[in-house]
């Protein structure tokens, strides 16, 4: 007797519990809670009663069994409003900005003064990728197993460390600048000269720091400029391109080797990473209604963004943040 | 004892009711909203007897069923439209988000299908307003690891997703961009066009 007591009055607590959160989203589920107790009141998610002008048709139609009971006490609830509701969904919009969303900064946009140029290198590397990087790259990726092509991959990014250690230097990051030392050691040593990355194994954990010149720029508040697609390389900006020079300046291979390895050094890299992102490039190419805006779009949201983590790491920077990133709205 | 069974089965039928109202309860987090909705489509993904191409069709009707649970895609094309959505007719507002619909469900459909076993992280969920939150997440691959956050909306008591953030970028405001620049130089028509062509070459 005592144990079904408790069942009992489990079973009410967890009713309650159970329905609080349907009562204040639906906020007339309050007033008909003592109906629910029959047990029909709650349907699946709670969708039967429509607060903001989403239908009961519609909600019918997504809940077809479970929903027919409680689409009529609704609709005594909400007398005419289900006429027109499916309307509604449709109606114009009053909040057109959607000034409100909390993600407003990234609403970036790039000047783009050369798109017919930007444009023609767009297609040139589209048919670069289609005709030559992914023919190629899927061949290597059937004769390479991946292990193998993984480790090539940490080896060019190992070797690129110097511009990673100066640049979290530049950016007043000293824990990461100490994460790309301790990376760069620990590689070295037990991961046979970078072809293995026992660093990010669990733990070490030392984050790699995708740190380079034209993100340190971005956070001393210089601007892109405006967008440049480069053949082979992508989509970049004047601001950006400083990278270019960086990479060969940095680069320890481009010191110990005749100038054409470097030459040869990058399809290869260029190669070796496609081979392990087949289809992402075509999946963003589907996906897009116009690709040429839908990749500017996506490399300036993705830089904006990288800056402003970076910036956040920065012991100078951090506190002038908040001035940096409120200029451009005003 | 005959009163001693119908207590039992009293108490099933609560035991029984008690875990069907506190359904509710647990829409109300959107974390797990998301977790459970994505864990839906990897028992799909990974069920044995759905292998080979033959069960492809089956499998995609499935995954269509969950994808339409999980998006809230009148507020996804209302967000990439802003103030573009009231140049059109209600007439070419249905079909616009019909026709996204179909475009963005032919591209990540076809992508999730190739899906092998990566593993996927829920670890932080912020909420942003009370009716507002974004979920991060984490795919890990052999080779790498792609960011993936969720941004959900409190709609009737059922949180749904209305943007995606993949490495950082939003695809509403990936396609708020491209809209606005068609529209600024052509019709909805013109638009709705171009999404017609692109849901047929498919």
């Amino acid at each position: 007797m005592k144990h079904n007591l408790s069942v009992f009055l489990l079973t009410v607590l967890f009713f309650a519990a159970g329905s609080f959160p349907g009562c204040l989203a639906l906020n007339i589920a309050c007033a008909e809670a003592p109906a629910m107790s029959d047990g029909q009141g709650v349907v699946g998610d709670g969708r039967w009663v429509m607060g903001n002008g989403k239908s009961m048709d519609y909600a019918l139609a997504k809940a077809p069994s479970a929903g027919a009971d409680a689409t009529v006490r609704g609709e005594e609830a909400l007398p005419g409003r289900a006429d027109d509701a499916f309307q509604d969904e449709y109606k114009d919009d009053e909040n057109q900005d959607y000034d409100d969303e909390p993600f407003a900064e990234e609403r970036v946009t790039i000047a783009d003064p050369i798109e017919p140029f930007n444009r023609a290198m767009h297609r040139f590397n589209d048919r670069l990728y289609f005709w030559l990087l992914k023919p190629v790259a899927r061949g290597y990726k059937a004769v390479v197993p991946e292990p193998a092509r993984i480790s090539v991959k940490n080896f060019y990014y190992h070797l690129l460390f110097p511009i990673r250690f100066v640049n979290c230097l530049l950016q007043a990051d000293l824990t990461g600048a100490g994460s790309e030392a301790g990376r760069f050691a620990i590689n070295t040593v037990w991961g046979i000269g970078g072809l293995l990355d026992p660093s990010s194994n669990r733990g070490i954990e030392l984050q790699k720091q995708n740190t380079d010149f034209g993100q340190t720029l971005g956070l001393y508040g210089v601007g892109h400029g405006f967008y440049i697609v480069w053949p082979f390389l992508g989509p970049s900006s004047p601001r950006d391109s400083v990278d270019i020079a960086g990479e060969y300046v940095l680069d320890p291979l481009s010191y110990f080797t005749p100038w054409y390895t470097s030459l040869g050094k990058r399809p290869f890299k260029m190669i070796n990473n496609a081979s392990l992102s087949l289809g992402d490039y075509e999946a963003v190419i589907e996906a897009a209604i116009d690709p040429y805006i839908a990749i500017r779009n996506g490399y300036i949201q993705y830089r904006m963004k990288e800056v402003q983590t970076r910036r956040a790491r920065s012991l100078f920077f951090r506190n002038w943040k908040s001035e940096a990133t409120r200029a451009p709205a005003n | 004892m005959e009163n001693r069974i119908l207590k039992k089965r009293l108490a099933g039928c609560m035991l029984v009711m008690m875990l069907l109202m506190s359904v509710p309860a647990y829409a109300g987090a959107p974390m797990s909203a998301v977790e459970s909705t994505v864990n839906r489509v990897l028992d799909v993904l990974r069920d044995p007897k759905m292998k080979g191409p033959a069960a492809k069709s089956l499998k995609t009707e499935k995954l269509r069923v969950i994808y339409k649970d999980m998006f809230d895609e009148m507020e996804f094309s209302r967000r990439t439209l802003t103030r573009n959505w009231n140049k059109f007719t209600p007439e070419q507002r249905r079909e616009f988000v019909d026709l996204f619909e179909q475009v963005l469900e032919k591209t990540y459909l076809d992508r999730i299908l190739e899906y092998s076993n990566e593993k996927i992280v829920f670890y932080k969920e912020s909420m942003i307003a009370d009716d507002k939150a974004e979920i991060q997440s984490r795919v890990i691959t052999s080779s790498k690891e792609v960011p993936i956050y969720y941004r959900m909306i409190l709609k009737n008591g059922k949180w749904k997703v209305y943007d995606v953030v993949v490495e950082n970028v939003s695809l509403v405001q990936n396609y708020r961009t491209q809209f606005n620049e068609i529209l600024a130089g052509g019709t909805p028509e013109q638009l709705l066009e171009t999404l017609r062509k692109k849901v047929k070459t498919h």
